[in-house]
């Protein structure tokens, strides 16, 4: 990948990069893989972006898509390996924060949701507007905002009592 | 819970450490070690499948009574096993303590030696099974018998008690497959490994062009 690219093109942009990947991943290991993965694909993919919308919201569209495939493969893995997967899970989640207890919190119970509630969420948070997430997962925007109330509302079971 | 996740969210990546982008460099590293031993598994498995190949030809032509056929079959696939299994030494000498670049471009000229030498020596193969065939079936003598059943009376035209055409047609066939014979591995090569090779060379590329802009 060229490093002109990267430095103009995806690292203004890697912030996106990063919270979709951190929700996706257990580990610190696993997030950095992801990250790479994804600018990789980025680069790989650059000819392919046609304009039709802005170059963030196409970023994103294909972080999400990189880190669901990507979490796709690693359950096939796991199954294969399910007694040894668990216990490396366990012990490694710890490796895998923030400086801000209240931000790992929120990723901890963002991390519970399903893979799509996960990019959801994370859209929803970014303040994109209901429609922009509707393009990107797929749906409508009727859609969204249910599930994006929903999805609040189990978060904050999940976080109750944690952060005050 | 006080704070609503959006604050949490926003007041979170205020800090500075929190969008910290991890550096890029061992993505290649893991992409090489996956080709390499890929090729590997790939590789022995097939060096197998042609050894027992070789003993399932080898029954059945004693089986059919083309005992000539499977014994020359046999020499044939097992001498490709020998040569390939010491080309595969070579394959695990590659020092693995080198950056992935270096790794992977050890791997792309160990390989275009390994096609370099197996083309050299379908040349010889090729035409070699063809005259394995016709010898099977020359000295089997229930094949004879239905040559003559269905030939009856026919006579090749000989010269000095040899079938001349059929000698002819025999040797343009050995000549066009001695001419085709690296042609035809290729082609074979591209069924097997076509993937995991262009994988190699896409790879590679990156690798180039990453060096390039550093």
């Amino acid at each position: 990948m060229s490093s002109d690219f990267y430095t103009s093109s995806i690292l203004p942009y890697s912030g996106i990069i990063i919270k979709i990947c951190r929700a996706y991943t257990d580990t610190q290991e696993d997030f950095e893989d992801y990250y790479q993965e994804v600018c990789l694909q980025i680069w790989r993919s650059k000819d392919r972006f046609r304009g039709d919308s802005k170059w963030s919201t196409w970023i994103y569209r294909l972080s999400l898509n990189i880190c669901l495939t990507l979490i796709k493969k690693k359950k096939k893995k796991r199954q294969h390996h399910a007694s040894n997967h668990e216990l490396t899970a366990e012990a490694t989640e710890d490796n895998h924060a923030f400086s801000d207890e209240s931000l790992n919190l929120l990723y901890d119970a963002i991390r519970k949701l399903t893979e799509v509630d996960r990019a959801v969420i994370l859209l929803y948070l970014e303040e994109k507007p209901n429609k922009e997430i509707a393009k990107i997962i797929g749906t409508t925007p009727n859609n969204i905002g249910v599930r994006v109330n929903r999805i609040k509302e189990r978060l904050k079971k999940l976080l109750d009592g944690k952060i005050n | 819970m006080e704070k609503s996740i959006e604050t949490i969210w926003k007041e979170g990546f205020l800090k500075n450490d929190a969008l910290v982008a991890p550096k890029l460099n061992d993505l290649y590293n893991q992409k090489s070690i996956h080709i390499i031993d890929k090729f590997k598994r790939m590789f022995k498995i097939n060096l197998n499948a042609l050894v027992v190949f070789s003993f399932v030809v080898l029954v059945v032509a004693f089986f059919v009574k083309i005992p000539v056929l499977g014994v020359l079959m046999f020499i044939l696939f097992n001498t490709i096993v020998i040569v390939n299994k010491k080309l595969l030494k070579g394959l695990n000498n590659i020092d693995k303590n080198v950056n992935s670049y270096l790794y992977l471009k050890s791997f792309d000229n160990w390989m275009k030696e390994q096609i370099s030498i197996n083309m050299k020596m379908s040349r010889y193969i090729y035409p070699y099974i063809f005259l394995a065939i016709i010898s099977g079936f020359w000295f089997s003598s229930d094949f004879q018998e239905t040559l003559n059943r269905i030939f009856g009376n026919y006579q090749a035209y000989m010269v000095y008690g040899i079938p001349v055409f059929w000698v002819l047609g025999i040797l343009f066939i050995v000549i066009l497959l001695a001419i085709f014979g690296g042609r035809i591995y290729k082609w074979d090569l591209n069924i097997v490994y076509g993937r995991i090779l262009k994988k190699l060379d896409e790879t590679l590329a990156d690798m180039v062009e990453l060096r390039a802009s550093n």
